[in-house]
Parts: C-alpha cells; structure tokens; sequence
C-alpha cells in the first residue's frame, strides 16, 4: 500500500516545495559580507570633495546605507533616517553611499528633504557598491566598531525592520 | 564632396567600433561566456549579457577590465562570488552545500530505475 502511494507523497512533498518558493519573497539574497570587513574604498565626499578612505569612516557602531535619487525606495525610507539622525536616544551615525547618482540632484534631495547623514561618499561608476554586493538600493549595513558587517537590510527601512533586527544586534555589540 | 563626408563617418563610426570592443579576440570569446554565466540580480531571470540594468553594465565593466588585467576566469568568478554569492553564477560552485543539487539527477535516475525494475517484475 505504502509502496503504491509513495510516488504520490513525493509528488505532493514536491508540489509544496514549489509553492512555497512561489509565494516566499526571494528577491532578498544573503549576503556573503556578513561577517567580514566592510570594502576597501576611495571615494569622494560629496559635500566637501574630499577623499574618504575606508579606515575613515570606521569607529563607531553604524548605518552605512546606500541611496540614489532615482531609486524610489530611498524616497520612502529617508523619512524613518532622518527621525533616526535626530532622535536623541539614538546614537548611530549614518554614512550616506551615494549610488550612480547626479552630484546636483543629490544635493538638492538633501536639501529638500532633510539630511541624515554623518557624511555622504559618492560612487559614481558604482565600483564601491559592487564590493558590497548591492543590487537593488536602498540597502543598509550595519557595522561595529571595527568596520566589520553584522547585517544588511535590503529594500527601504523603517522603524519595524529597525527595532527588530537592528536594536538587537547593537544590543549585543554594545 | 558628399562621398568624402560618408567615408570619413564611416570611418569614425568603425573607429568608435574598435575602441568599445578592445579586447583581442580571445579575450572577446571568454568575455561572452563569461558575462552569459553571470546573473543579473535585478532582473533575476536574465544574465549580465542580457541585461540593460545599470548593475549589468557596471558589471560588464568590471569583467572586462578584470580580463584585460589578464585575470583567470575563476579569480573573476571568486571576484563575484565573494561580493554576491552563489546565487550570481548560473552554475553553482561545486561545494559541500551545493552537493546535493549535483547529485541529485543521479539519485533521481537511480531512483526511477529502481522503480521501474521492480514494476517490470
């Protein structure tokens, strides 16, 4: 009886693989820089011009987060980082990486919209954001004090994705 | 007069030709299968080749330099792998993870053989 049946149990076993990978989200990849330092880099400030190297930005228990002004996520998280930029209970730097982007319309965005950023690097040719994997910005990483990346949130934040995996995690780096 | 202006455009045009395309030919071949191999993780369902996504191009870009700089091909693939994952690679890497999608069309064909053998008695 088993025997006759088996080729239908596996059938229907396989049938729920398959529709349970149609209806999960698998646009989100695991990254394989977590755990491990954030890129070398050399980018350009984008107010001041300036060089930044990576070693630079590394100190504190941060955002790194990745924008453009032509990616419409950003325009949806950038509410929710400039609360987080000026609440006072909060005490997490965010560093802006300005993705393929127009250095003009990225300034008037900051402008018109508020600026959470500690400071923003640009890349325009996207060199720097090939070496931290993105895909689809926005996208944002979270890094301890030694410039090492505990997560990255792909898609716009807000303040769900926040308290429920990034408050945690800095709960322990702390 | 009109001839003369052709020519000259015709000429600049294969110029321009030959300055997008500087790779020997080689390089042009293993170029080709190498951005085939490659996801676009924008549009996940095609490859780098296919792709006009930004990323795609950026990532034209880099191959390309990478094999001008006379890199392997798996220093470019290990390149990838490390920033992306093996979810950018058509092929996945043959490792203790992957193993069992390697062999599984073996066990499957294993399996049905079984199966059959014992129907046919």
């Amino acid at each position: 009886m088993i025997r006759r049946l088996l080729p239908l149990i596996i059938f229907f076993a396989l049938m729920g693989f398959l529709a349970q990978s149609l209806y999960e989200s698998e646009t989100e990849l695991p990254s394989p820089l977590i755990g491990k330092p954030i890129p070398e880099f050399k980018l350009r400030n984008l107010i001041t011009e300036e060089f930044v190297t990576n070693d630079q930005i590394v100190g504190n228990i941060s955002l790194i987060n990745v924008w453009a002004t032509w990616c419409v996520g950003c325009e949806i998280e950038h509410e929710f980082l400039v609360e987080l930029s000026q609440d006072r209970n909060v005490n997490l730097p965010i560093i802006g990486l300005n993705w393929k982007d127009d250095d003009q319309l990225a300034k008037l965005w900051l402008k018109q919209l508020g600026d959470p950023y500690m400071l923003v690097l640009k890349d325009p040719e996207g060199k720097t954001a090939i070496d931290f994997g993105v895909y689809g910005a926005p996208e944002t990483f979270l890094i301890d004090s030694n410039g090492i990346i505990h997560f990255k949130h792909i898609g716009p934040l807000d303040r769900e994705i926040y308290e429920q995996d990034i408050l945690p995690l800095i709960g322990e780096l702390n | 007069m009109i001839k003369k202006t052709l020519a000259f455009v015709f000429i600049l045009l294969c110029s321009s030709n030959i300055q997008a395309n500087d790779l020997n030919s080689d390089d042009q071949i293993r170029y080709q299968s190498m951005i085939e191999e490659v996801r676009c993780l924008v549009c996940q369902n095609q490859s780098v080749a296919e792709s006009n996504a930004e990323l795609a191009k950026d990532l034209r870009r880099e191959i390309k330099l990478q094999i001008q700089d006379g890199k392997t091909d798996s220093e470019i693939k290990t390149y990838l792998l490390q920033r992306y994952g093996e979810f950018i690679l058509y092929e996945p890497a043959f490792s203790q993870k992957t193993m069992f999608l390697w062999f599984s069309p073996i066990i499957l064909v294993l399996m049905f053989f079984g199966w059959f053998k014992k129907i046919g008695n």
